[in-house]
């Protein structure tokens, strides 16, 4: 009885994916979509979604197909983020990827992409080292972290005046290369790190480190990672009477960190973020009316996967066919892309020129602008 | 801050864990007593019962108070009661005769199922616990104390109390302690074991919903996943003291929490973990019997 | 009946190889490594009886002994199999020795107690695994001129050669002496060393096995993916496969691999509940136990005969 019953399931199985295929372009989307980091990508999703409605808008990309958008979720979580490539690579319909969202998945993803050919643009990863491997499939559209540690080191000792600074990372790749450029360029400008460890991610309890950082008496506590610790880190910390400074990278650029860790205790922290004000830049008018129109307020990385998708849609549309190496190959021409976030030129690494690191604080519950440096 | 006001605090911040610990390891330690098997989804049962803590809390209007912590204590307490007998009825008493794989491959679904059910309900971010005490504390010198932390000790004491009261001074402490010793011949004397059993899990998981409403509002934050770890290391809280032992799971929380938030605090938050499951293998190896527990005869 | 049915399976399996569609190879793919791995684990707890929840430690002893030779020492595929397969036995028996001692549920924990250990020092064991971000740019395996790359049909055919071996090897054990002095050992143990087995001995000789068999598994894992991370080798893992044994049968290998086949399939049926996977496995798993213990391919086997209480 167990037998037929797998005979019977089996081949309807088999015979089940004889289809047609249909004129669609797919554009692959990963990030994470469920757990703790959900409001990072879900924000990157946003953006992603809207460039592909107004695409849609405008008529078909290529003559005779529609292009639609593909999300999956990595969780940022490596293994998935290399099943979701996988998956993506598998499918011929799709012709770009936009993602991943944390380092740690889209450098895995990355060689994925490459073996198959598949044009990649990453909306956020900011770690260096995934430009550095010489995959021509890559594209970014932010600014690297050899970058933004060495900006948040010169903010912290210039601006904050910090002499004696504790570091913490998540042991991610971001977090890990993030705090490993901060050290350096803060112990080049002649500050003091007293301590450099680092906390796993989904941990909950930092009281024993933060007691041990307490003790140690610093000025600055610099935090390269996501803002689920963040907000744990932050809040904490006040409970503990620790008086530190708190300055974090990217990562904490999201209104969940305020919420989680309550406007009390986020109040008065410092981040640094990959691009400056978006409200200045008259490019990215028509963008954020006709974000917050569909979806509210704009998040964090709205802008980015918005952006990405633009750039990937273009790439696509300059070479007229359904082909991955075309795509490639229009990408490779695209000297200079004018987009919202201001107009890309991209190095031989794939790396975007556009190099402005900002600075937000929180305050009153909402993160302000503070500065920004080219 | 000098090194020994640091180390003070390093232990009270293990202690306020250990305690809590301690109240989930009561559970675990109290069903292994009666019906020789490991919970699995005790842990689980912890984790509901910080949701429904968060939940009532929210119902109230999202605003920590005192009282409102009564009320989401009373409450998780409650659920949580219900919960256990529930877990008793669907996932061990129909296997009662079956070998122990099969209860404990039958509690691994029902933890499976709990953490899905609420990460359905209460989506899989982590949420935010409103803090119900005020966060800055009492200062000891360099050593601070939050009313929070004061709460954990004062309710996990008063709770063990009062259940060392139960066993000792009550019938049904009476009848548990033999069902524990001898189930036949507790059966024999004319006392109802499926009773006595339903009502352990139900004090157990009762208790275990109180360490999460403190869990939740002690660290602000909470994920459907939170079940699974916590349960583990109370376990071997509950182990360490001797399993079916109730001081010894308020000696094994407690040394637990304090070994975890030493090495956390001197070695490195990383290994943290390392230690807590080092304990557990090198306790059931080399003294299964817990710091407490009495020699069990092996059965054959 | 069985002739056919065996012809029928066989027919099945002839088409899987020759589907077009890469994400179908990939499930496939999959289906198969988890089968392999229920092989493995059937060793231990269905032959053996020594309920074991640690076996993903045993996986990722395999995979990152292969992604280790490879990137540090160059080592190729076909050598890093064996390597890796041997690695895990070793591991497996290490891990077995203090915790065979002690009896039924001690043991599953003890089991989870190293696995979560082992996973937790290779996650912070950055300079040698790479942390939690793990390992990349591992090899792919190729045979002749043949590389295996990125595509899924490959090691959906190298899975099943190890398969049919492990498979045939697991059946000949079952029913030689070896199998049924497990038999004797897993139903009444005291009664078996009166008899003269060494008890001890056997159950180092089924993790020695499973472990074998995990390793080979985590090496084929490695090569396919090109990175691995620690995530890959968590405790659900180690339920995923148990729960694959015991919904196939506990001890029956065509059971496991059945068993295997409907765990990794079903799940891909319901990508778009994958928010309710984690709840329909619990479901499975607790009316299994309920109403069909001994699973669907598995014998009434006497691990799940209604005993009556044993008197005091």
């Amino acid at each position: 009885m167990v037998r037929r019953a797998f005979l019977l399931f089996s081949c309807l199985w088999l015979f089940s994916g004889c289809g047609k295929s249909e004129p669609v372009i797919k554009i692959g989307f990963v990030a994470p979509l469920s757990g703790d980091q959900a409001a990072h990508g879900e924000d990157l999703r946003r953006g992603a979604e809207l460039a592909i409605e107004q695409a849609q808008a405008r008529g078909p990309i290529i003559p005779g197909f529609s292009v639609v958008l593909v999300p999956v979720d990595d969780a940022r979580n490596p293994a998935q983020a290399v099943s979701g490539a996988k998956r993506l690579a598998a499918d011929p319909h799709v012709l770009a990827v936009v993602g991943h969202l944390n380092s740690s998945c889209t450098k895995p993803a990355s060689a994925i992409y490459h073996e198959a050919r598949l044009l990649q643009i990453s909306p956020v990863s900011s770690n260096p080292e995934i430009s550095r491997q010489g995959f021509d499939t890559f594209y970014r559209i932010c600014p690297t972290d050899d970058l933004q540690g060495p900006a948040a080191a010169r903010f912290a000792i210039q601006r904050l005046g910090a002499r004696r600074i504790f570091v913490l990372d998540d042991m991610t790749t971001y977090g890990r290369g993030l705090a490993n450029e901060f050290v350096r360029a803060a112990k080049a400008s002649g500050a003091e790190i007293l301590g450099h460890e680092g906390i796993t991610q989904g941990e909950k309890d930092f009281t024993p480190v933060l007691t041990k950082i307490k003790g140690l008496d610093p000025d600055l506590i610099y935090f390269a990672g996501m803002f689920p610790e963040a907000a744990l880190l932050v809040q904490q910390k006040l409970k503990l009477g620790l008086r530190a400074k708190f300055l974090g990278g990217d990562g904490l650029f999201e209104q969940a960190l305020i919420t989680l860790a309550t406007p009390a205790a986020a109040e008065g922290i410092y981040l640094t973020t990959l691009g400056g004000d978006i409200r200045q830049l008259p490019t990215a008018k028509l963008f954020i009316e006709a974000f917050e129109k569909k979806y509210g307020p704009l998040g964090a990385y709205s802008s980015y996967g918005y952006e990405a998708t633009n750039l990937a849609l273009e790439a696509i549309r300059r070479a007229g066919k359904k082909s991955r190496s075309a795509v490639l190959s229009a990408m490779r021409e695209i000297k200079e892309y004018p987009g919202i976030l201001g107009t890309h030129i991209f190095d031989s690494r794939g790396d975007t020129m556009i190099r402005t690191i900002g600075v937000y604080t929180v305050h009153d519950g909402q993160f302000q602008f503070v500065e920004a440096s080219n | 801050m000098s090194a020994g006001d640091l180390f003070l605090q390093q232990v009270l911040n293990g202690l306020t864990l250990g305690f809590v610990y301690a109240l989930i390891a009561l559970g675990y330690t109290m069903v292994y007593g009666i019906i020789q098997l490991i919970n699995f989804a005790h842990g689980e049962v912890f984790m509901v019962g910080a949701y429904a803590g968060l939940t009532v809390l929210l119902m109230i209007g999202g605003q920590g108070s005192a009282a409102g912590l009564v009320a989401a204590l009373g409450a998780a307490a409650v659920v949580c009661l219900l919960l256990g007998l529930a877990i008793e009825r669907v996932a061990y008493r129909p296997l009662r005769s079956a070998p122990k794989l099969s209860a404990l491959i039958s509690a691994i679904g029902v933890s499976f199922i709990l953490q899905n059910a609420v990460m359905l309900v209460y989506g899989a971010q982590d949420r935010y616990v409103p803090a119900a005490l005020p966060a800055s504390g009492w200062k000891f010198g360099a050593v601070t104390v939050t009313p929070m932390q004061a709460v954990i000790f004062g309710v996990s004491i008063a709770l063990m109390v009062g259940l060392q009261a139960l066993v000792y001074g009550t019938r049904l402490g009476r009848n548990m302690r033999a069902t524990a010793q001898d189930p036949l011949a507790a059966r024999l004397m004319g006392i109802s074991v499926e009773r006595v059993i339903a009502s352990t899990f139900a004090i157990g998981s009762a208790l275990a919903g109180i360490g999460g409403v403190l869990f939740g509002t002690y660290y602000s934050t909470i994920n459907f996943h939170d079940g699974y770890l916590t349960g583990l290391k109370a376990f071997t809280a509950a182990v360490l003291g001797g399993i079916g032992n109730v001081p010894g799971a308020l000696l094994g929380g407690v040394l637990l929490g304090l070994l975890e938030g030493l090495a956390a605090g001197y070695l490195s938050a990383q290994w943290k973990n390392v230690v807590a499951f080092a304990v557990l293998v090198l306790v059931l190896l080399l003294r299964p019997r817990g710091l407490l527990g009495e020699r069990v005869a092996e059965r054959a | 009946m069985r002739k056919r049915t065996s012809l029928a399976f066989g027919l099945i399996l002839l088409l899987s190889f020759f589907d077009p569609d890469p994400y179908r190879s990939e499930i496939y793919a999959t289906a198969a490594l988890y089968a392999l791995l229920a092989l493995g684990l059937n060793v231990i707890v269905g032959f053996a009886g020594l309920l074991h929840l640690g076996y993903a430690a045993l996986f990722a002893v395999g995979a990152y002994t292969y992604a280790l030779l490879n990137l540090r020492l160059g080592w190729p595929f076909w050598l890093g199999l064996p390597a890796s397969g041997a690695a895990a036995a070793l591991a497996g028996v290490l891990l077995g020795l203090p915790a065979i001692r002690v009896r039924g549920d001690y043991l599953a924990i003890v089991t989870l107690g190293f696995g979560e250990i082992i996973r937790v020092v290779v996650t912070n064991l950055e300079g040698w695994t790479g942390g939690p971000n793990g390992l990349m740019g591992i090899d792919h395996p190729s045979v002749g001129p043949v590389h295996f790359g990125v595509d899924s049909k490959p090691y959906y055919a190298l899975l099943m050669v190890l398969i049919a071996f492990t498979a045939a090897a697991c059946s000949r054990l079952k029913h030689s002496r070896v199998g049924l002095a497990w038999a004797a050992v897993r139903e009444n143990e005291l009664a078996a060393s009166c008899l003269g087995m060494n008890a001890r001995q056997l159950k180092l000789l089924a993790l020695g096995i499973g472990g074998w068999v995990a390793g080979l598994a985590g090496c084929v894992f490695a090569a396919k993916q090109g990175t691995i991370t620690p995530d890959s080798f968590d405790f659900i893992v180690s339920v995923m496969v148990l729960a694959m044994v015991i919904l196939g049968g506990l001890g029956s290998v065509p059971g496991v691999i059945l068993g295997a086949v409907v765990l990794s399939v079903v799940p891909e049926l319901l990508r778009e509940f994958t928010q309710y996977r984690m709840l329909l496995l619990g479901l499975i798993m607790l009316l299994l136990m309920r109403w069909r213990p001994q699973g669907l391919l598995g014998p009434a086997s006497a691990l799940f005969r209604r005993v009556r209480e044993p008197a005091a």
